[in-house]
């Protein structure tokens, strides 16, 4: 039995989402139970997971590492370390979504910080500006009740906690290169992180129920 | 100072991806012994990936082939991470920190807090909290090394093996990540070569496939090898080297 958390997948985000997705295949099991098919060796379900969350972690690649080409490698090797160590997923510890997006993200991350050492990031940074073009209408309608909920949430911070928190998620700069940037002192930037966060999970209304 | 509380304002950043790999293992351990960060950490990590809302791209679809063709051919990794609880093993795996314990380093700091989370079944509780409080202190050193340079390998199997060293220390901290699971009977061995000269830096439990280790002196050494040997070690390498980070 999986159990469900708020950040499990999108059509607990809002009851019009909800309704939109019911037209659809009664049974088409979420991301949490794909993952624990996939875990046993199921391709299919691991076909499947790929078309539920190919378009976040592709997304989230790209925004990190801004070129196509880099994101696509990047995506690829983060799916296939899902399919490889699906078993380590721990239900008790988050959702399948967001266990597949520390995964790319980690990894997008890892690949700007070695691809950036000793040259400017600067400039990256400044072309900021992704669009996000994504097929597929009932996704593109739950992405987008998503982003609204996200930017409003990340309009609830204060501008010190916003900047941290962007610039660590989506440039993949590190506390210390946050810290500088925004001539802030180190513990400064810690706590806003994490304060940020927490104000976030809240507007969001992130829950994980731990263990059973 | 550092007091306990520091270690757990780390758990955005952490969540955020923002912490060197080095600093990530450490907290990552820290929170393997902490139900109540791990919680935490937990949330914010779920509240971060939703940030990866705001960036859906559908990608070009060659990449679904290649994803599920790459699939079909790796090998998953078995369901339970293995426990690390060698005896032996373990006991020479923290050889190195002998000295420092003699020298009565017991100093913590910052990131030196989260070292002394796991192998808690190892006998004499009392020697091993010294030992890995100086592990700790060493490592922070390494990491506060105005010098200290990191380097990565990618093992033959999966995963990865990590290095950061300080020259003017003359030290360094190895990180495994994942390797592939040993066989039976086998286990990871590390090896600081010079020059084609290997000398045993180290083994790991047998079955342990993750795990940090302090290198005490690396002399000249030029690469930092592992090995798959038979459990305990052997005393040169019979396995073929699986990953080798330089240390230039």
């Amino acid at each position: 039995m999986s159990r469900r958390t708020a950040g499990d997948d999108p059509d607990r985000v809002e009851s019009p989402t909800t309704r939109l997705r019911s037209v659809g295949p009664d049974d088409v099991p979420g991301p949490d139970e794909l993952l624990r098919l996939v875990a046993r060796g199921d391709e299919q379900a691991f076909a499947a997971l790929y078309d539920a969350l190919s378009p976040r972690v592709f997304g989230l690649a790209r925004r990190v590492l801004r070129d196509a080409a880099q994101a696509e490698e990047v995506a690829q090797e983060a799916l296939v370390e899902v399919w490889r160590t699906a078993a380590r997923f721990d239900p008790s510890r988050g959702s399948a979504t967001s266990w597949v997006l520390t995964i790319t993200h980690r990894r997008a991350v890892d690949r700007v910080r070695a691809a950036q050492a000793g040259s400017d990031r600067e400039r990256r940074v400044a072309a900021a500006s992704v669009d996000t073009p994504y097929d597929g209408v009932v996704e593109a309608v739950t992405a987008n009740l998503e982003q609204q909920q996200v930017r409003r949430c990340l309009q609830t911070l204060t501008e010190l906690q916003r900047e941290a928190i962007t610039l660590a998620y989506y440039d993949g700069f590190t506390y210390r290169e946050v810290a500088e940037k925004l001539d802030a002192a180190l513990p400064t930037i810690k706590t806003r992180m994490r304060d940020g966060l927490i104000r976030l999970r809240d507007c969001l209304g992130v829950t994980v129920e731990v263990g059973s | 100072m550092s007091q306990p509380a520091e270690i757990h304002t780390l758990a955005g950043a952490y969540a955020l991806d923002a912490l060197t790999e080095i600093e990530r293992a450490s907290f990552a351990r820290h929170i393997a012994g902490c139900e109540a960060c791990a919680v935490e950490v937990a949330e914010l990590s779920e509240t971060a990936s939703r940030l990866a809302s705001a960036s859906l791209e559908s990608p070009p679809s060659r990449l679904r082939e290649a994803v599920l063709a790459e699939a079909a051919q790796t090998r998953q990794v078995t369901a339970s991470r293995p426990e690390r609880t060698g005896h032996a093993d373990v006991r020479r795996w923290r050889r190195w920190t002998a000295a420092a314990v003699a020298a009565g380093v017991v100093a913590l700091g910052g990131i030196a807090t989260v070292w002394a989370v796991q192998e808690q079944r190892v006998g004499d509780a009392r020697r091993q909290t010294a030992a890995l409080r100086a592990e700790q202190a060493q490592v922070a050193a390494v990491l506060a090394a105005g010098d200290v340079e990191v380097g990565t390998a990618t093992a033959t199997g999966g995963g990865r093996v990590i290095v950061a060293h300080s020259p003017r220390l003359n030290d360094g901290v190895v990180l495994l990540e994942d390797l592939a699971p040993p066989p039976p009977g086998m286990a990871y061995q590390l090896w600081l070569i010079d020059d084609d000269e290997p000398t045993s830096a180290g083994v790991l439990a047998a079955g342990q496939n993750s795990g940090a280790a302090v290198l005490d002196g690396i002399g000249g050494a030029d690469t930092l090898g592992v090995t798959l040997e038979p459990a305990g070690g052997s005393p040169e390498p019979t396995g073929a080297v699986l990953a080798g980070v330089p240390l230039a």
